[in-house]
């Protein structure tokens, strides 16, 4: 950048920020966050009904009771008092079945990406360390799974595997590596000319050692970032297969898999259709937030931008 | 020298809001330029040169406001104006030059088109008759095959020949009044000396104004008839520029000559002002130099002292100035 | 500029064979389809004549070979459940699909540049924050949902518009919307930042000291400027639109590629899964060729 805005800018004075322990200081920038605080909180409380999705769920959510069915929520005549967001076609409540498919949705985008990550991880380092033809192969890999929209590959897996819980996570762990990969390579190939690692090299030290201890550290931000936002796009992705049949199958109880029942019913019974949807809406977007402030925190790069 | 002046500013203070409160960059600073003169403005970064330039163009941009003060172009007030006036001034009576030419040039349209675009909206030539104009104004500010480079794109250029094509965009329209802001700081030493020939000619031949905003004391001494040393938002020194270099009466500005090469002397030892600029909120109470300053007495911590107009047009905010003359 | 396509069309060639590779080796491994082909009450023997025949016995790198000399000529197999060969199937489908996507991209583009634009020359007001919020919000949105929902309010509720189907400009507007949402909502974050960037570039203020007026300012010389990083990242995001496409069109039961292709999931057609992965992968790389040649035509630093 140039000196011009760099001049303006020192004449604008900024506050230093004063040196803080670390857990304070993360504390502090996520008061000072609105955003952030937000997602913590949606973040946070989703979380908790995950866990606690037994002793907070009001019925079994798979029980049936067809005396109460398509009973709308409480606030809207015809409800019934018992059932705080309504019944669905088989008389099954809502309230209960949209804490119970929290789990899923936790589950299946927390262990993908998780996946996701180390096999990027491993991916970009043998890129970028071995470089050469490896690296040619990989990297071509990586462009075909960028061709390619996530959710096709993931439509090509289960049509092959079928569709249950782990293979779920498999494929969508295995269709969303490439962005780690990508990273990790550019930061292995940067690192692997630095002096200090040929000079380690020429004694003998491991690479595995290398990677420990100069590339993870480089690398942890961005993926911490990344993970975060892929999260959200993950559970994104599971609700849309769930959706569209081929992801969570019942009786395993998943939002996509709700709404998909209550498409059936949006003439009568819109509730059905329009709650699970608010609640993965709502647990995206206190992702994306959480995200965007550890982006802020975390990625130098990005501060000070609008 | 004729006495037409130009530009008057009068107790300019312009204000950045930040979430620590409202902080001043420039902070009442008073000059005036008259007719064909080069005044120049000197100090470090943060010194507010800047923005006291981009004050003037009207280029001051939220968070930051012209809180006070006038700045009168000829009858104008430019503090007070309406945008659209301000817009039929800029670029056809008041021009700038920046510092970075690569960045200061629209990378995506050539030169023509950034040349003819000023042309056309201030002399109300269509495209042909602005082309010609365009091209003329290439040729006069020394660019060789100015036909070519019309039709090129800045990024083809050098940083000397881009900084021509600024030239020719600023003066195009004839300015009464033209701002320099570090014209020279980001080209070639040789590339330096004739863009600054080509500013001093220029301004001979149509007696355009010069504020020069620059740090570097080198291009002071070679382009401006009086010298305003700021610091910290605030003038600290004013005179012509031979009695700047001759007798520097700030400290501050006797640092900055000190730690400026000069030519035949020789076993010249270069000094440089100890510390740093003071951030605004760790502003010092009374001499905002004191920190720094190596002649700093008590009163210098305790009040700031007020720029004291001294003989021959020299102004001076020092307290030992003030001493010397309740001594004397 | 020729030289420049040629090469990226050859750089498609690895990329479309490691693809080939990973369907039909995922395809290989799932077994064989002579199950799903044959009546129930088939003996042994026919199974095995008819694996035979097909040449299913063959060793992984002969029936790779095989199916490759295949594609190569646009055979990708029967469809088992149309008894056709599968391409015309797919080619059948594409136009709908394109017109789906097109739509949409209009659409997303209709947003995102008034509103980027808006938003980062009023940085911090109400506005900004409106528009921004609302971006954020509709990011986080699944498509499916909002289509749900568009159907409740202006299908169901408001008899405005048809539920589901194609043909008319009617039948168009709820599944473009849908689709175009999304993806405004990440062209609008992508316009707004590009253009805060651009509008702090010196540039536009050299522009302003010419005394061109805020229109100009905005419109000629910072939103060109701004465009370049805007169109590189959309290109990014073209697979994620086809991908939006696949499941849009299930909503609206909209008779495009995504249609057949969730059927064939269903059923485990993989000769219509694998016409159609081939024939999306194509599309996106041409998408992705064409932002790339769009965006060396506005840069005019960039050579071929």
């Amino acid at each position: 950048m140039s000196e011009q805005i760099t001049t303006v800018e020192k004449e604008i004075p900024y506050t230093q920020v004063k040196k803080q322990s670390g857990a304070g200081k993360i504390l502090k920038s996520l008061l000072r966050s609105k955003t952030g605080l937000v997602g913590f909180i949606i973040v946070f409380i989703v979380a908790f009904i995950a866990i606690f999705a037994p002793w907070l769920a009001p019925f079994d959510p798979g029980a049936m009771d067809v005396t109460k069915i398509l009973k709308p929520p409480i606030w809207i005549d015809g409800s019934d008092p018992a059932h705080i967001l309504g019944t669905d076609n088989l008389g099954r409540d809502i309230l209960s079945r949209i804490i119970y498919g929290s789990r899923v949705s936790l589950l299946v985008g927390i262990s993908a990406v998780a996946l996701a990550g180390i096999i990027g991880l491993i991916v970009g380092l043998v890129a970028g360390f071995y470089g050469g033809i490896v690296d040619m192969i990989l990297m071509r890999l990586v462009d075909s799974f960028l061709a390619i929209p996530n959710i096709l590959f993931a439509l090509v897996f289960l049509a092959v595997f079928g569709a249950s819980v782990p293979t779920l996570i498999i494929v969508i762990g295995v269709t969303n590596w490439v962005a780690y990969a990508r990273i990790v390579r550019s930061e292995a190939l940067s690192i692997k000319e630095r002096e200090f690692v040929k000079a380690a090299r020429s004694i003998g030290v491991r690479n595995p050692l290398i990677i420990i201890r100069h590339i993870l550290p480089n690398v942890i931000s961005s993926f911490i970032v990344i993970s975060t936002l892929s999260v959200a796009s993950t559970i994104i992705l599971e609700a849309s297969l769930s959706f569209l049949g081929l992801g969570i199958q019942p009786p395993t109880i998943s939002w996509g898999g709700i709404l998909s029942d209550g498409r059936d019913y949006l003439a009568t019974s819109w509730w059905l259709a329009t709650l699970p949807g608010l609640a993965i809406t709502i647990t995206v977007l206190g992702i994306i937030f959480l995200g965007d402030w550890l982006r802020d925190i975390l990625d130098p790069r990005s501060q000070g931008r609008g | 020298m004729k006495s037409n002046v130009i530009l008057k500013v009068e107790d300019l203070h312009t204000y950045f809001r930040t979430s620590s409160g409202d902080v001043p960059s420039v902070n009442g600073v008073s000059f005036e330029i008259k007719e064909g003169e080069t005044l120049a403005i000197v100090g470090e970064s943060g010194s507010g040169k800047s923005v006291t330039s981009l004050s003037i163009m009207g280029l001051i941009e939220k968070p930051g406001e012209i809180r006070k003060g006038k700045i009168l172009f000829g009858d104008v007030d430019l503090a007070k104006v309406s945008e659209s006036q301000y817009r039929k001034l800029r670029g056809n009576d008041v021009a700038m030059i920046f510092q970075e030419p690569l960045t200061s040039l629209n990378p995506l349209f050539t030169v023509g088109n950034q040349i003819s675009e000023s042309i056309k909206l201030h002399q109300g030539l269509d495209k042909k008759q602005a082309k010609i104009k365009g091209i003329e104004m290439l040729k006069h500010v020394g660019i060789p095959r100015p036909e070519k480079v019309f039709d090129s794109y800045p990024h083809t250029l050098s940083g000397g020949m881009r900084q021509r094509v600024m030239i020719a965009i600023a003066l195009s329209c004839q300015p009464k009044l033209l701002i320099a802001d570090e014209p020279t700081t980001a080209l070639d030493v040789t590339i330096q000396a004739q863009i600054l020939d080509l500013m001093r000619k220029l301004s001979k031949e149509e007696h355009t104004a010069i504020l020069l905003i620059t740090h570097d004391l080198g291009v002071v001494a070679e382009m401006a008839d009086r010298v305003a040393v700021m610091y910290c938002g605030q003038v600290v020194e004013f005179g012509d520029v031979y009695s700047i270099f001759d007798n520097p009466l700030h400290p501050y500005t006797q640092g900055l000559l000190d730690s400026t090469p000069k030519f035949f002397e020789e076993n010249e030892v270069l000094t440089s002002i100890k510390g740093t600029v003071p951030t605004m909120d760790n502003m010092p109470k009374g001499c905002k130099f004191c920190p720094r300053c190596p002649l700093a007495f008590d009163k210098c911590m305790e009040a700031e002292p007020q720029l004291k107009q001294l003989d021959n047009g020299r102004q001076v905010r020092c307290w030992l100035i003030e001493q010397e003359e309740a001594i004397s | 500029m020729l030289k420049f396509i040629v090469k990226k069309l050859l750089e498609i060639v690895p990329v479309l064979l490691i693809i080939s590779f990973i369907v039909f080796t995922l395809v290989f491994v799932a077994g064989d389809p002579v199950a799903l082909m044959l009546p129930d009450d088939a003996t042994q023997e026919d199974i095995n004549n008819l694996r035979e025949a097909m040449g299913l016995n063959d060793p992984f790198i002969v029936q790779y070979g095989n199916y490759m000399l295949g594609v190569l000529q646009g055979d990708f197999g029967d469809s088992f459940r149309y008894n056709t060969a599968a391409l015309p199937l797919v080619l059948e489908r594409l136009p709908a699909t394109l017109e789906l996507a097109a739509a949409s991209m209009v659409i997303a583009i209709l947003i995102a540049i008034p509103f980027g634009i808006w938003s980062a020359t009023k940085r911090n007001t109400i506005l900004d924050l409106f528009v921004t919020g609302t971006s954020v919000v509709a990011k986080a949105m699944p498509n499916f949902w909002l289509g749900i929902m568009l159907i409740l309010i202006f299908s169901v509720t408001l008899g405005m518009l048809p539920v589901s189907g194609h043909g008319t400009w009617q039948h168009l507007i709820l599944p473009a919307i849908t689709l175009g949402t999304g993806i405004g909502a990440e062209m609008t974050r992508l316009v707004r930042s590009s253009m805060v960037d651009i509008l702090n570039q010196e540039y536009v203020r050299t522009a302003k000291s010419k005394g061109i007026n805020r229109f100009f300012v905005v419109y000629k010389h910072a939103f060109r400027n701004s465009l370049i990083p805007v169109i590189t990242i959309t290109a990014l995001q073209i697979s994620t639109l086809v991908g939006g496409a696949l499941i849009t069109e299930t909503v609206f039961s909209w008779p495009g590629l995504g249609q057949l292709l969730i059927q064939a999931v269903n059923t485990r057609d993989m000769a219509i899964v694998q016409a159609s992965v081939f024939v999306i992968a194509i599309l996106v790389i041409v998408m992705n060729l064409i932002a790339d040649m769009l965006y060396r035509v506005l840069d005019p630093r960039i050579k071929y």
